[in-house]
């Protein structure tokens, strides 16, 4: 055993210094490109001497965030955003889900709830937004009707694919041993469904993400978007800024950390049914 | 050893954490260095100010309200008068990161004839 | 006995069959107008079915329907057309070109973050409230998705094709034109209908708060009036939109260039797997 150790390492610490020294590398290749951006963004303000209601230079945004973050605003407001997407986004799979299952296994209910599904999907859910505040008024109830509405229709979707991609042989081999249709979807529909139901939520959650931004814009009751469309009141343009780049990091967040690691787990561990 | 997604994903988790909770931890965690010691031991409903070392802005003006009865301007605008507090109310006061200090209202100084 | 009646079930069935997809606008029609007669709430908070329809009636014959809907399209044309020209080309010079495609990724992931709405409050302080706001605003939507698939479909295209028409003797160009393109072909034109998802999306959106004409403002101004009646009729009138627009201009056109051409990604295993990613 320790003779093995010995023998293996210089072969093993090989590629971990390789990639010890690729590290900074890639974080380079990262930071470069907005280095690159933030000089072009600080060239513009300073050869043009922009007015800074017109274009706010990189410091100025800087302490724009600083001063944000020190007055409890910004943590807020964030917060706020991401806990709409966290509730949307769950509700919206419980809805879509077990609708994609129904729509997915049987041809009758595809064929009566398909087009409307369609016809849905193109009125965008930001258009409801009007009568969502008539009804439910500026609370936080209107964002997350917007939101879930907009969320729910990709998960439909791509749940009814992941469905139809299904073998029948399993369906058909559970069956014949007298498997309930609950214990079907539970072991069948949903671990064969789950990487495109997660394909769903992800593309989803790129529209309602922008869907949410903009009802907070609207409802102002809080979150990123309240905090971008109420600094245009005063010309604010470092906010605005601020607002910008931390609605797009958030966003990275979780669509890269949360979201696709999950995608990729799922695959790795369910993606075999789909072949 | 962890695989990739996994570590991904507990990043991701851990940074989404410390950005819904990071705040109202910290404010918890540090209410006492607010709190006016002579409010401490509250009961009833009190008055008191609620000091913020900038301009409030309508964000903070909507949140305070929600604690207690608006009641003026304590000489400068970053000094906030809150009527009808009640204790929770005043913990709670306590426990916002962005305030700086919590004091009582001082009795108003007799004006001079 | 037997054959007429099945033969008379059969046809039955068929007529099921075709009215299966109208059955839940007639049941959610049926409900809503069985609620409006029973409880009739107040025209601001619901509208009744003929109210809606009246209201449809009453702005086409005023005229203002057709100013927005070709206000709204018009927008869309124009900051469509100019997301996916752009899109294309910058796509094209990305995909052909590795370090560039390494250097620009971390920026396009990011810019694709915020395309959209969230440029408006900074748009309406440079543009102001109009056509360029919404123009930019699609134009922006479409670009990074027409991008990302142009770029995704040009690095997809199997290298061994590429050289093979090379050594026949074609040029840069013309291998870009014979084998480069069609085969990226597809990718672009997925990109292209989910981009004009999302641009639509976008227009409606920017038109609620940073126009003066179009389908979105014309239910934001209804929402002032408390017109409930126009706010459901153009909501649907959206729906019915982006529809036709699908059906009648996108899925053709997709499916007759996947006929034409196919899909680059189904011959893996083959030469394909010379990938350039």
């Amino acid at each position: 055993m320790s003779i093995a150790t010995t023998a293996g390492a210089p072969s093993r610490s090989a590629p971990s210094t390789l990639s010890a020294m690729l590290r900074p590398l890639l974080g380079l290749r990262i930071v470069l490109p907005f280095a690159a951006v933030v000089a072009i963004w600080w060239a513009i303000k300073w050869f043009w001497q922009l007015d800074d209601r017109v274009l706010a230079s990189p410091a100025q945004v800087a302490t724009a965030a600083i001063q944000l973050a020190n007055r409890g605003i910004l943590a807020d407001y964030a917060a706020t955003s991401l806990r709409m997407m966290g509730i949307a986004a769950l509700i919206s799979a419980l809805i879509g889900v077990p609708l994609g299952f129904a729509i997915g296994a049987n041809r009758i209910v595809a064929r009566a709830l398909e087009g409307t599904l369609r016809f849905l999907q193109g009125i965008s859910g930001v258009a409801w937004l009007p009568l969502a505040i008539i009804w439910f008024g500026f609370s936080d109830t209107t964002k997350l009707t917007v939101v879930i509405y907009t969320l729910v229709v990709p998960i439909i979707v791509n749940t009814i694919v992941g469905v139809r991609a299904i073998p029948e042989n399993y369906v058909l081999a559970l069956q014949s041993l007298g498997a309930s249709r609950l214990r079907i979807m539970w072991d069948v529909y949903l671990p064969g469904a789950l990487p495109s139901i997660v394909v769903g939520l992800r593309l989803g959650m790129g529209y309602g993400w922008r869907a949410l931004i903009a009802a907070e814009m609207l409802v102002r009751r809080g979150g990123l978007g309240d905090l971008i469309f109420g600094a245009r009141t005063f010309s604010q343009i470092d906010r605005i800024m601020v607002g910008m780049v931390l609605i797009g990091t958030l966003y990275i967040i979780v669509d890269r950390l949360l979201v696709q690691p999950v995608e990729t787990m799922t695959l790795a561990r369910w993606g075999v049914l789909r072949k | 050893m962890i695989s990739a997604p996994i570590a991904r994903l507990m990043a991701g988790a851990s940074l989404i954490a410390v950005i819904l909770f990071g705040q109202t931890v910290y404010g918890a965690a540090t209410s006492s260095t607010r709190l006016d010691p002579s409010l401490a031991g509250a009961t009833g409903l009190s008055a008191v100010v609620v000091v913020l070392d900038f301009t409030p802005e309508r964000f903070h003006n909507e949140r305070l309200a929600a604690y207690g009865v608006f009641a003026g301007r304590d000489g400068t605008v970053g000094r906030i008068r809150l009527r009808n507090v009640n204790p929770d109310n005043l913990a709670a006061l306590g426990r916002l990161a962005w305030v700086s200090r919590i004091e009582a209202v001082r009795p108003p100084a007799p004006r001079a004839p | 006995m037997r054959p007429p009646r099945s033969a008379a079930r059969l046809r039955l069935d068929r007529l099921v069959w075709r009215l299966l997809p109208f059955s839940p606008i007639l049941i959610f029609g049926a409900a809503w107008s069985i609620y409006w007669n029973i409880a009739h709430p107040p025209l601001a908070v619901m509208p009744s079915i003929s109210g809606m329809l009246g209201a449809v009636v009453e702005l086409a014959q005023s005229g203002t329907l057709l100013t927005d809907i070709l206000a709204s399209l018009w927008r869309l044309m124009l900051g469509a057309l100019l997301g996916i020209v752009m899109g294309v080309m910058a796509g094209f010079v990305t995909g052909l070109n590795k370090p560039v495609a390494t250097f620009l990724n971390p920026l396009l992931v990011f810019f694709n973050a915020i395309s959209g709405i969230v440029w408006l409050p900074l748009m309406i302080g440079w543009v102001g409230i109009g056509t360029g706001l919404a123009v930019f605003l699609i134009w922006n939507s479409v670009f990074f998705i027409v991008f990302q698939n142009t770029v995704l479909g040009v690095q997809l295209v199997p290298e061994v094709l590429e050289q093979s028409v090379r050594t026949l003797g074609a040029g840069r160009w013309e291998t870009i034109r014979s084998v480069t393109f069609p085969g990226a072909l597809p990718y672009i034109l997925n990109g292209v209908r989910s981009g004009l998802g999302f641009g639509w999306r976008a227009l409606i959106a920017a038109e609620l708060v940073g126009a003066t004409t179009g389908l979105g403002q014309m239910i934001f101004r209804a929402a002032d009036f408390s017109r409930t009646d126009i706010i459901v009729a153009g909501c649907l009138i959206i729906g019915v939109i982006a529809m036709a627009m699908d059906r009648w201009l996108l899925l053709p056109i997709e499916r007759r260039t996947v006929q034409r051409w196919g899909m680059v990604a189904r011959s893996e295993g083959g030469p394909g797997e010379g990938r350039r990613a």
